[in-house]
């Protein structure tokens, strides 16, 4: 029944569609629904070459990417002692836009297959990593103590009640990852594959050819769609739970001095330097293209150097701060509206959820084409990229008022937006501020991404340009630039929510 | 203050395919405690929040004086303590209170003195995480009375409070409400409660609830500690349990 209303809307709006452009004829940016099937079936056996390409690429990082976030969960789980600097250097990884790292990754693994699964598998791992880690810390203390009364270690807990009671959770990062993986597989064949629907859309991008760039964007949302359902229906059909999860690491410790916090961070940083030195002299990589930190630190040392690599970065950051700042504020609001009223927020529910399953970076194109390759163009670009995810947990995070203070303000009538303003509002601050931390490497992506795709402008095109010039010192800078950028922003977004949450979250009554 | 009685006229309510109350009827005086007791499950908070107005009957109406619930609400006369404190945990104990007048549109009165009343002082600029169950819950009970409604309902209000506390409240609050001559309807487990704060104790059966027994609670004297003790006392707690387990 639901399938054949959705198939009913699929079609209303697809004659929308092609009727409003059929009234407004000549236009550049919107292609007709027609125009596109026309594409589609001239160019059938191409787009379905690429889009098994770019699928098996995704699938294959898919499983290694989940498979390192299992283990990694699970070495988190049984070792506490090594949760807080094994997250941390996750952390520091995710914060790594994809951009960045795919250069240095083609670089390494050559033209084949190698960085974009990488890249996918790089794409899924923090994301299934942190609904799996909320997933083995939901067993109760009792448990635990359960466990200890009889003299049993981690292990034991974690075999006989985490380990199922963190399937749900599971599932629910697998389904999130899954466009992710073809997200990551996607930005694998932008940075110089020589098959797949990654190429085809950067060739379609580059030769203005809007029928195609409309046809890949709807052909790798489909692609990601099915994988999305498909995981959804195998997890409704082996766990019928399926949990509420805020996609997010775990705010920062309340209890923590400063010097601890501090002594943390440069233990951290130090073990991420020690293990890409080791890594690269271990594999014996080319110093000519592997740089090591000690390269990079001297290559920056010197002023013309940092100059291009900084005036690059503000650019960047020009364009990608009032983005970010506009999509989050966007995503609030609109969730914060939308909740006013429940009937739109019942409807609009399932339609942000579903925005999930679209790998967004996928609509750049299709955005750039529409706003311009300007300010505007590459905000917007930002801003949606952040406004999804934003809405969607701040939409959960309002549900998160808990129904007693409901029932409160109703036993008294008081209106919806006193409701709103002064109980839904609060409660939705930590779900805020996890997407805010979250939005942080999103950005620094959407923005690297738009600006090697279609600007030419900031560090995105320096680096791509570095990368087919051979001046390697300089791609590793810029990589190790954003990744310092996103940590430090991150940072300073989880200090104000530190700050904010201390009042408004200190313990849930 | 005006004085309003509850008409509950042959209220029913089901939830999926479960009758939790069936034609339940009852008027309930104006100025009057009355105690609703009964097993854990009978649908007793159902006619509660029925009462105030959360919960729509299926069929049936319920009438604080002449006024559907929403009104009397919407006019700040209604105010409603819950098993849960619901507190705020962003506000200090003192705006958590405050509330009460505030979601009311009335005036912030004496906050201080009621927070001494309860047994608050030196904790009002405590947050709610920062005092334990039993306090969060007097936070609670202060913010239903800081709006001095006409109709007070206290769902089960001093169960997390420890023994020695309640004591105290099951002393100092009911003076409070009896001399604003607030309606008060009061769903309690606590027979002993029951008898020792109402002049009218309803005994609910298992679900769906039916009144098994009405007893007024005429007791001489004034409702302390002391009054536990009496002969009289231990008579009517008697006479409710023995109904009370009739009915089970």
């Amino acid at each position: 029944m639901t399938v054949l209303r959705l198939l009913l809307w699929l079609c209303v709006v697809l004659v929308l569609w092609e009727g409003a452009l059929r009234l407004v004829p000549g236009s550049l940016l919107v292609s007709s629904p027609l125009a596109i099937a026309g594409y589609v079936s001239n160019n059938a056996a191409l787009l379905a070459r690429a889009a098994l390409e770019t699928s098996v690429n995704a699938a294959q990082g898919f499983v290694w990417g989940n498979l390192a976030a299992i283990g990694l969960g699970t070495i988190m789980i049984v070792f506490p002692r090594s949760a807080r600097t094994l997250s941390a250097v996750c952390l520091l990884v995710f914060c790594v836009p994809l951009i960045a790292s795919g250069p240095i990754l083609r670089v390494l693994f050559g033209p084949g297959t190698g960085p974009q699964i990488a890249l996918a598998a790089l794409a899924v791992y923090y994301t299934t990593l942190l609904t799996l880690l909320v997933g083995l810390r939901a067993v109760s203390q009792t448990w635990t103590d359960l466990m200890r009364v009889y003299g049993r270690g981690p292990m034991s807990t974690l075999i006989r009640a985490r380990a199922r009671a963190s399937l749900p959770y599971l599932f629910v990062g697998l389904q999130i990852s899954a466009p992710a993986a073809l997200l990551g597989a996607m930005i694998g064949e932008f940075t110089g594959a020589e098959r797949g629907l990654g190429v085809l859309t950067l060739r379609a991008m580059r030769g203005l050819d809007t029928n195609a760039t409309w046809a890949l964007a709807l052909i790798a949302a489909l692609i990601a769609m099915i994988a999305y359902g498909s995981i959804g229906w195998l997890g409704q059909r082996v766990v019928a739970y399926r949990p509420v999860i805020l996609l997010s690491a775990p705010a920062v410790s309340v209890r923590q001095r400063p010097w601890k916090y501090l002594l943390e961070i440069g233990f951290t940083t130090a073990f991420v330097l020690i293990l890409w030195q080791v890594s690269m002299d271990a594999l014996d990589l080319n110093r000519f293209f592997a740089k090591r930190p000690g390269d990079v630190w001297a290559f920056l040392a010197e002023a013309q150097n940092r100059n291009t690599v900084l005036s690059a970065l503000a650019e960047t950051l020009s364009f990608a701060v009032p983005g970010y700042l506009a999509g989050l504020a966007l995503g609030a609001a609109l969730a914060a509206l939308v909740v006013l009223s429940p009937a739109l927020n019942r409807a609009t529910m399932p339609v942000a959820v579903a925005l999930r399953a679209v790998p967004i970076i996928t609509t750049a194109p299709l955005l750039v084409l529409a706003f311009g390759r300007g300010l505007v163009g590459t905000m917007v670009v930002v801003a949606v990229m952040i406004f999804f995810p934003t809405f969607v947990a701040c939409q959960q995070g309002l549900r998160q008022t808990p129904g007693q203070v409901v029932d409160l303000f109703r036993s008294y009538d008081a209106g919806r937006w006193h409701l709103l303003r002064a109980a839904q509002i609060p409660a939705m601050l930590p779900a805020f501020f996890a997407s805010a931390r979250m939005a942080v490497p999103a950005a620094l992506l959407a923005i690297t991404t738009v600006e090697w795709l279609a600007t030419g402008k900031g560090i995105g095109v320096l680096m791509a340009t570095t990368a087919s010039t051979s001046n390697y010192n300089m791609l590793w800078s810029c990589v190790v630039i954003l990744a310092v950028v996103a940590v430090v922003v991150y940072a300073a977004v989880a200090a104000v929510e530190h700050r904010v949450l201390r009042i408004y979250a200190n313990e849930q009554v | 203050m005006a004085s309003v009685d509850i008409h509950c006229d042959s209220i029913t309510k089901r939830f999926g395919g479960t009758e939790v109350v069936i034609p339940f009827s009852v008027t309930l005086a104006a100025g009057q405690t009355t105690a609703l007791v009964g097993p854990s499950g009978c649908g007793k908070s159902t006619i509660l929040r029925m009462i105030a107005g959360l919960d729509t009957p299926d069929s049936g109406t319920v009438a604080l004086g002449a006024e559907p619930p929403r009104t009397v609400a919407r006019n700040g006369a209604l105010a409603m303590a819950f098993q849960d404190p619901s507190l705020l945990p962003w506000r200090s104990a003192r705006a958590n209170i405050a509330l009460g007048a505030e979601l009311a549109r009335k005036p912030v009165g004496d906050v201080d003195a009621l927070i001494d009343l309860v047994g608050l002082g030196g904790f009002a600029d405590h947050r709610p995480g920062e005092l334990s169950g039993g306090m969060r819950q007097r936070v609670a009970i202060a913010r239903s009375l800081i709006s001095e409604p006409d109709v007070l309902l206290l769902d089960e209000p001093f169960g997390a409070v420890d023994a020695m506390t309640r004591r105290r409240l099951n002393e100092d609050l009911p003076p409070l409400w009896r001399s604003r001559g607030a309606t008060v309807v009061l769903v309690t487990h606590s027979v002993q409660q029951a008898v020792l704060l109402s002049d009218r104790v309803l005994v609910l059966s298992p679900r769906p609830a039916r009144v098994v027994a009405d007893i007024p609670i005429a007791l001489t004297g004034t409702r302390d500690s002391k009054l536990v003790q009496t002969a009289e006392f231990a008579a009517l707690s008697k006479e409710i349990f023995a109904v009370l387990e009739d009915s089970i």
